[in-house]
């Protein structure tokens, strides 16, 4: 109250009361604040300075822990005899030059370099003069003056000079130039002096450089490890090892990767472990060093490969890109090789990328390219649509072409004078002419689309089959679960509730194209099961369910194929898996009957050679999109094999539960809108979808796609919540439950998400998602993608065909890889080891590339012969006829010589012909008992050939490469361990071989390379030659009587 | 309740400003009102009381005595202030060695971010625009701000108030001010902020932020209620309903404004221009509230529907 304080006056806090105190406080807070801001500014922010001080610390112990031993080994291998011996070698050829190199040393020492250094300064002061006279000379306005200048330069140049040179021993020598002429040549000679005994010194020392070279050469070849001096350089670079960050930056790219700021060890030439560096995993050096010689840190940098934050140097999160904000995360280890996927996206194999590879072959295998696109696989239909609408497009131009030729005439038959009329009748005839190539594009076009439809391929077989193939009551058994009925089959599991799956089912059978097979007799189903074995299905097909499974994983499991297929389907599918009811025209979009054929009045016939629509003269889908290959069976074997396939089986088929509503039309239509819906023409030809686009969304750059663009649905949050909120997590959670993202939703069944399930186990998901993470939309500039050239891109396009058509269930293509047929029971027997097909390791060196087209189009080597091998008659096992397209024959064969480093085009070279004594020695050392080649190789002779185990000679000259024949004969073990070919068959004598075993007599006089001779012999080897043979060698001459060659037939 | 939510949008360093002026702007207000109110009070003593009016002291209440009349600004004044300036200071260095620059990745421009949000201090701005044209909102309006911040002294005809803090001899003024700036301004702020969700939605604090939520609004404009659909009727409504709307506001406005004796004195004092402007700058500002009561109660768009302009 005024009143009571009036009486009392008291202090005026403004004034009296004092600050010091809250000043003294907010002075010391912020002094703190200053010195807090400083520490994060050098430490906080800097966390690389402890790293490289503990790295410092820890990798000098280790070298210092690892000195000692290297350094003993190193004395060991230096007090060996031979190092000892090289030691002395180099330091006699040192000594040998040591007075020579003495004296050239010291003239240039002293004599040569400093007279040189003395004159050049003369010279310098002399050339100086005359240029600047020479200048104004030059840029001298008048006549006058320029003369006048021309004269002071030749006085300049002809004054006399003196310059003093020493001489080496004390004395100085003076010299008096008369010109600058003189004192130019001078210096010239000089140095041409100097540069002349220092080529003399190089020279000199040569012997002493070599010498050295093979001792340290040695050292490095029996050292493991580094040599002390390199040790101790690498302690001496930690001593001065500089704190800062350190940092890659490829300018052009702006790429600054400081990486290694705290992974110091990476480049390191020790191998240093986690365990080494005090258990801290960001010192140890890279587990594959070989791949950073491929990619040069300094080019590519770490985050190219990696990802991450290059830049950020703050924490780890911040620079291994572990947070919100950041679009390109490390990639975790499992899939570490998304990083290789970036910029190696056209190659099919990656020598160190394991995990992708297995991923692209799961895409192919599985069929996600049925709906989804993904570049550069599958591209046929794609490319078939482009061609099939150029030729609509060329045929409508040539329409068009000829019409308006037709107009032009007429308008020249109307022109008013003869000049004009010529004109317009000259411009018709051009219009046909052009029409006429027109003509010749499309029939260009026509071969294109024959190709590509023999290349197209469908993951699943066709549904047009249905009604001549299968049981009608087990199809919507098949569709409620086909992982139930075939474990591991390549047809996923879709969410259908029964009226989806009565539909569906009754849709496929009801679109299925009519039509009648031949009855067929019954065959011997044991006969079957021995084919079946034998023949080479198992190199696809496996036959036994879990642990029993026997055989390959690349087709369908066969284990209950008797409950679901009719016999007479089965015998027309394994004597001929390519054989449709009705051919397709997609240019008409339909089915081609009989009826459209007597129309035309063409017999019902249509195969690879009569492809073309009896309507419209293009080209048909003749053959089944699948890739199995025909085994070129009689009729009889077929039957067999069919006979047994059909005993494969669990129940009785019609122990399945009647489905009549399979006939019910009205099903159909509801069907046809399910199969649309699910993309079922993806994978299965499909009376009516033939053109149906693909109906999922395209993967190519997929891993780029932003977070915001996946739908996480109503997981978002838990997704957030339990860190799988990102690419990586949407990815592997789709691909184990691809009905994840529906989970909570209440949805119609035509709104839920339509991704089948694929039951794919835990590794396929990590290889899955590392390719979908490694599918990017890369801001790297384009030289930093693989676009492999020449054999490069040879080889990738080799090796999808090889993944298409599984090669690789029979042959060995890649060192370490094994063959299916390999590991079947059956060929563990040592008497069926010699069955197995060949392997291809080097096939591009070994034979012509011509033939081995050939060879591939028709394996039976025989337009008439074909129920056998064309190479290896021995063989039980069959090389399959594929129906590969021109386009794949000429991949396969560019592939095959691309992986042996074989540069085409291939011209055979010419083999000097025998003389007549020649091919009598030849002929004697070809069947001496030294080298009974005949034992083996077949003849031709049926009976032999029955236990022949290597091919015949009459195929060697069109077949073999001659080079490659010799070094066959030389040493055929270290081609192909194990083969039966006997190694050591020649000896090296002086500068050729000879065989090793006792010549024929007659051999003492003849001074050639003896393999040469016999692969001379090979080459003009005729059946005529065989035969005669044959006829002298130590077997019944009745057996080769008269064999009609069949080699021969399809040779000629 | 989603504590995570509420906490993520609060720590955002974008949003610190803001959090910090949730609980600045309130002790502010309160600090200064509680100023003005003691002022009033000596106000009142001291014109009862005219001897002491002339020996007091500074405009301070209550009366001390022993006070000096006068306190020079050195060293009283900025020995203060300096303090303040080290108080900042270290607020600034604590502020910027914790927390980073809020960078984000680079922008798609394939890809809006959503919601999409304006820089803080335009938040308000960019909640008008659920309430506006984006013309009215994004043009007009901020031009009438600017210019009606500018406008304040020349319509101002209140002389007292001047040098001390006052709310009794400022009513009008100070109520005005505060209902633009913090009901208008500093609330739109934080709405912007707290309240709106992704696709601008309305989530209450502490509600998770779904981008998947679904609500269900038709808006609809006020000549459809009336069901009049001809382009014209529309015109012709809006404006009707508008100048129904700037003549009740106006009148009301006015009748507040003369209520008591001493804004009589005020209005006796003003031009005719001076009091048109002022009452064209409050009905323009009362606009916003009326329209965000008509769209969040009652879903209505728009008053005036027009091919070129929507109020």
């Amino acid at each position: 109250m005024p009143e009571t304080s009036s009486q009392q006056p008291d202090q005026d806090p403004v004034v009296t009361s004092s600050l010091s105190v809250p000043l003294l406080i907010s002075a010391l807070l912020l002094v703190l604040v200053l010195f807090w801001s400083l520490y994060d500014e050098l430490y906080g922010q800097r966390l690389w300075k402890s790293y490289q001080d503990r790295f410092v610390k820890n990798y000098t112990s280790l070298i210092q822990k690892q000195l000692p031993a290297q350094a003993e080994q190193e004395k060991q291998i230096r007090q060996s005899p031979e190092f000892q011996k090289l030691e002395q070698a180099a330091a006699a050829a040192e000594d040998a030059v040591r007075p020579q190199i003495a004296e050239i040393d010291r003239e240039i020492s002293q004599v040569l370099t400093p007279q040189i250094a003395v004159l050049n300064k003369h010279f310098a002061e002399a050339r100086g003069e005359v240029q600047a006279l020479q200048y104004q000379m030059e840029t001298a306005a008048s006549q006058r003056s320029k003369e006048s200048y021309r004269k002071d330069i030749a006085a300049a140049e002809n004054r006399k000079r003196e310059a003093e040179l020493p001489t080496g021993n004390g004395v100085v020598k003076k010299i008096t130039f008369n010109n600058y002429g003189e004192m130019d040549a001078e210096l010239t000679r000089l140095k041409a002096r100097k540069a002349e005994l220092e080529t003399k010194r190089i020279e000199l020392l040569k012997p002493a450089e070599e010498a050295r070279r093979k001792r340290d050469a040695y050292m490095k070849d029996h050292l493991v490890g580094l040599t002390e001096a390199q040790m101790q350089g690498l302690l001496r670079k930690m001593q001065t090892f500089v704190m800062d960050i350190k940092q890659i930056h490829v300018a052009d790219v702006d790429l600054v990767d400081r990486c290694e700021s705290c992974h110091l060890a990476t480049r390191e030439p020790l191998k240093i472990t986690k365990a080494e560096m005090g258990g801290e995993p960001a010192f140890t050096s890279h587990p594959a060093p070989e791949l950073l010689e491929i990619h040069d840190p300094e080019r590519f940098g770490c985050t190219p490969c990696h990802n991450g934050n290059g830049r950020a140097t703050t924490s780890v999160e911040k620079a291994h890109g572990k947070y919100k904000h950041w679009l390109w995360p490390l990639y975790d280890r499992a899939n570490m090789e998304a990083g290789c996927q970036e910029c190696h996206i056209r190659d099919m194999v990656l020598t160190y990328a394991d995990t992708l590879n297995q991923a692209k072959a799961l895409v192919d295998h599985r069929g996600c390219v049925g709906c989804h696109r993904y570049e550069g696989y599958d591209p046929e239909p794609e490319q078939l649509q482009i061609v099939q609408q150029t030729i609509s497009q060329k045929e409508a131009l040539k329409h068009q072409m000829l019409l308006d030729a037709q107009r032009t005439i007429s308008d020249g038959d109307r022109a008013p004078d003869n000049k004009t009329a010529q004109q317009l009748y000259a411009k018709a005839d051009n219009l046909r002419v052009m029409s006429s190539g027109i003509d010749n594009e499309i029939g260009e076009l026509d071969r294109q689309a024959k190709n590509l439809m023999r290349e197209r391929k469908k993951v699943g077989p066709s549904l047009k089959e249905v009604r001549v193939k299968l049981n009608r009551d087990w199809i919507p058994v098949w569709l409620e679960d086909p992982q139930d009925f075939r474990p591991g089959s390549r047809m996923p599991r879709f969410r259908l509730d029964d009226d989806q799956r009565k539909a569906i089912a009754a849709f496929i059978w009801q679109a299925g194209v009519p039509g009648q097979l031949p009855s067929r007799p019954k065959g011997d189903s044991n006969t079957g099961k021995e084919l079946f074995e034998t023949r080479g299905c198992m190199g696809c097909h496996s036959v036994g369910e879990g642990d029993n499974s026997v055989g390959g994983t690349f087709a369908a499991n066969l284990t209950r194929v008797g409950e679901k297929a009719n016999y007479e389907y089965l015998v027309r599918w394994v004597h001929d898996p390519r054989e449709r009811t009705r051919p397709y025209c997609p240019l008409e979009k339909r089915d081609i009957g009989p009826e459209d054929y007597q129309k035309a009045g063409l017999p019902f016939v249509f195969d690879p050679d009569h492809s073309t629509c009896p309507n419209d003269g293009h080209e048909m889908q003749v053959q089944q999109m699948t890739v199995m290959p025909s085994l070129r069976l009689t009729n009889e074997e077929a039957q067999d094999i069919a006979s047994y396939l059909i005993t494969l089986r669990k129940k009785v088929p019609n122990s399945y539960p009647a489905a009549p509503y399979m006939d019910d039309p009205a099903l159909k239509a509801k069907g046809l809108a399910w199969v649309k819906h699910y993309g079922c023409a993806g994978c299965h030809e499909i009376a009516g979808l033939e053109e149906e686009g693909r109906i999922g969304t395209e993967l190519t750059k997929e891993g780029s796609k932003p977070i915001e663009r996946l739908d996480f649905a109503l997981l978002t949050h838990k997704a957030e919540r339990e860190g799988w909120y990102n690419n990586k997590g949407f990815f592997e959670h789709k691909l184990e439950n691809p009905a994840v993202y529906d989970e909570g939703r209440e949805r119609p069944p035509l709104e839920r998400l339509r991704m089948p399930d694929f039951d794919l186990k835990p590794d396929e998901i990590t290889a899955l998602t590392t390719l979908l993470l490694g599918s990017v939309d890369s801001a790297l500039p384009p030289r930093y993608f693989h676009q492999p050239e020449g054999q490069g891109r040879d080889i990738q396009e080799g090796w999808r065909i090889v993944m298409k058509y599984n090669c690789m269930g029979c042959h060995v293509l890649r060192l370490g890889q094994r063959s299916v047929i390999m590991d079947l029971p059956r060929y563990q027997d040592p008497d069926w080891k010699e069955q197995i097909p060949p392997q291809l390791i080097g096939e591009g060196a070994r034979v012509d590339p011509v033939w081995l087209s050939k060879f591939l189009a028709n394996p039976a080597l025989s337009e008439t012969d074909t129920n056998r091998n064309g190479v290896r008659p021995y063989l039980n096992i069959r090389m399959p006829t594929f129906f590969l397209s021109d386009h794949e024959v000429a991949k396969l064969v560019r592939f095959f010589e691309a992986l042996s480093s074989e540069q085409g085009p291939y011209i055979p070279p010419k083999l000097e012909p025998l003389t007549e004594q020649e091919r009598s020695l030849a002929r004697a050392l070809f069947t001496s008992p030294g080298a009974p080649c005949l034992q083996c190789h077949a003849t031709g002779d049926p009976r032999h050939d029955e236990k022949a185990t290597a091919p015949s000679f009459v195929l060697s000259r069109l077949r073999l490469r001659p080079d490659w024949t010799r070094r066959w004969m030389l040493d055929p073990a270290m081609m192909s361990p194990g083969t039966a070919m006997p190694s050591g068959l020649f000896k090296p004598e002086a500068n050729r071989m000879v065989f090793a075993g006792p010549t024929p007599p007659g051999f003492e006089a003849y001074k050639k390379d003896h393999a040469q001779l016999l692969v001379r012999y090979m080459f003009e080897f005729t059946p005529e030659e065989q035969r005669r043979l044959a006829g002298s060698a130590p077997m019944p001459a009745s057996a080769s009587r008269s064999v009609p060659n069949p080699t021969r037939a399809a040779l000629q | 309740m989603d504590w995570h939510q509420l906490w993520s949008i609060l720590s955002t360093p974008d949003n610190v400003p803001i959090t910090a002026l949730l609980f600045l702007v309130p002790f502010y207000t309160w600090y200064g009102l509680r100023q003005a109110f003691a002022n009033d009070r000596l106000i009142a003593q001291l014109e009862t009381d005219p001897v002491l009016a002339k020996t007091h002291p500074r405009k301070t209440f209550p009366f001390r005595p022993g006070w000096s009349k006068e306190v020079p600004v050195w060293p009283y004044l900025l020995r203060i202030e300096f303090l303040a300036a080290i108080i900042v200071t270290v607020i600034l260095f604590v502020w910027s060695v914790a927390l980073n620059a809020p960078l984000e990745e680079p922008a798609n421009p394939n890809l809006t971010m959503n919601p999409a949000k304006a820089p803080w201090y335009f938040l308000g701005l960019q909640e008008m625009l659920v309430y506006f044209d984006p013309w009215m909102a994004g043009v007009v309006l901020p031009t009438l701000i600017i210019v009606g911040l500018m406008a304040i002294p020349y319509m101002d005809a209140n002389p007292l108030g001047n040098g001390y803090y006052t709310f009794k001899q400022r009513k009008w003024a100070i109520l005005a001010f505060c209902f633009g700036f913090l009901g208008l301004w500093v609330l739109m702020v934080i709405i912007g902020t707290i309240i709106r969700g992704p696709g601008w939605m309305w989530f209450w604090p502490g509600q998770t932020w779904d981008h998947n939520r679904v609500i269900f609004e038709v808006n609809r404009d006020l000549p459809d209620i009336f069901g009049i659909t001809s382009m014209v009727g529309k015109i012709i409504f809006g404006l009707i309903a508008l100048g129904v709307y700037f003549g009740g506001a106006g009148w009301a406005i006015h009748k507040l404004f003369v209520m008591n004796e001493f804004n009589r004195k005020i209005y006796q004092r003003m031009t005719l221009l001076q009091y048109l402007a002022l009452q064209f700058f409050l009905t323009t500002m009362m606009l916003l509230p009326l329209k965000m009561v008509l769209r969040l109660l009652f879903r209505i768009k728009y008053i005036l529907v027009s091919p070129w302009a929507n109020i």
